[in-house]
């Protein structure tokens, strides 16, 4: 456990710098010159138009979701790659059967035109 | 004296891991309430980030190294961003209705039992307090030592266990990840016709003469 210390360091000093930017300027910035229009979203000059926030279209879901497919590949080599000489070669061809199947789903993404530029 | 000494020890190190257990374990059930009761779906999307690093700090605390290294990875980094997605994908305006909130109890309610009901079987009936069964005897000290002897990492018991003993239990993640990665697509594709899309070679075939040419003939 005590091998672990200095992430815990790294527990208190990571809030401190991303906190200290934050803090300091409410302790130097004036309340008094603040008007709504300095507060509102810029948009070159002009009226803001309306609400910044707006809705995405469905078709930038399938980036998240093929996102999310190296991300257990990874996870699942790195185990695979510690103890190659006490797994034989059924374990390591489990690996290649799993990364068969992935890959059937890349093939399948590639052929769709999914990850396409439109 | 030393024996003394070895509980004073004893008595530190098990002071520091319930420490731990309660730092890491209290913003977790808070931030883990948080994303129930936050009102804009933006808020209740980034408290599942509290939540994922403190449960790693308790695997840490039972020793799982890797599991805590990949779990804020694999969660925060994907998971986490895809809700993110989600949520940009839904009218944020319209979604910030005060919804009522006691019309999910019933079902979250029972399953909340269920859970509840499950941890008396896992834990032991003498470590919980205020159960009827408690009994004023101090719990029985002893020391697992096959844990003291130098054995295997976490790392390379996973990779000896998980790709040949546990290999069809190793397969199902990859099915379903195809199953979520084939949905999303089916789901999501369907070719627009609107969008002007570029054939690069009928572009490159183009005379660019014949076309100039056509106009002015025109």
């Amino acid at each position: 456990m005590s091998e672990f210390s200095p992430i815990f360091l790294y527990l208190v000093i990571s809030p401190l710098v991303s906190l200290i930017p934050l803090g300091l300027p409410f302790l130097f910035a004036s309340n008094s010159s603040t008007y709504p229009e300095k507060l509102s979203a810029h948009e070159c000059g002009s009226d803001p138009s309306g609400d910044a926030r707006s809705r995405f279209d469905i078709r930038f879901y399938p980036v998240s979701i093929l996102f999310i497919i190296p991300d257990p590949e990874v996870t699942f080599s790195s185990p695979w790659a510690v103890p190659p000489n006490k797994i034989d070669l059924f374990g390591s061809w489990s690996m290649m059967a799993f990364l068969l199947i992935l890959t059937i789903g890349s093939l399948y993404e590639w052929k769709r035109g999914a990850s396409d530029r439109e | 004296m030393l024996e003394q000494e070895d509980a004073f020890k004893f008595h530190f190190r098990e002071g520091r891991r319930t420490m731990i257990l309660s730092v890491s374990s209290s913003p977790a059930l808070v931030s883990g309430l948080m994303v129930v009761r936050a009102k804009n779906p933006v808020h209740s999307i980034s408290f599942p980030i509290p939540v994922f690093r403190d449960t790693a700090g308790l695997f840490l605390l039972l020793g799982l190294d890797f599991s805590a290294m990949i779990f804020p990875v694999v969660h925060i980094g994907v998971i986490a961003v895809s809700f993110l997605f989600v949520v940009m994908m839904f009218n944020i305006q319209i979604a910030e209705i005060h919804e009522e909130v006691l019309r999910y109890l019933p079902v979250s309610g029972i399953i909340g039992l269920i859970l509840w009901w499950e941890m008396f079987f896992i834990l032991d009936n003498e470590t919980i307090p205020l159960l009827p069964t408690h009994r004023k005897t101090t719990p029985l000290r002893y020391t697992v030592h096959a844990g003291k002897v130098r054995s295997w990492t976490n790392l390379e018991t996973l990779g000896n266990l998980l790709y040949t003993y546990y290999s069809d239990c190793f397969l199902v993640p990859s099915l379903i990840l195809l199953v979520a990665m084939i949905g999303a697509i089916v789901l999501t594709m369907h070719r627009t016709t609107k969008a002007k899309r570029q054939d690069v070679f009928r572009r490159n075939a183009l005379d660019s003469r014949r076309t100039i040419m056509r106009r002015t003939t025109e």
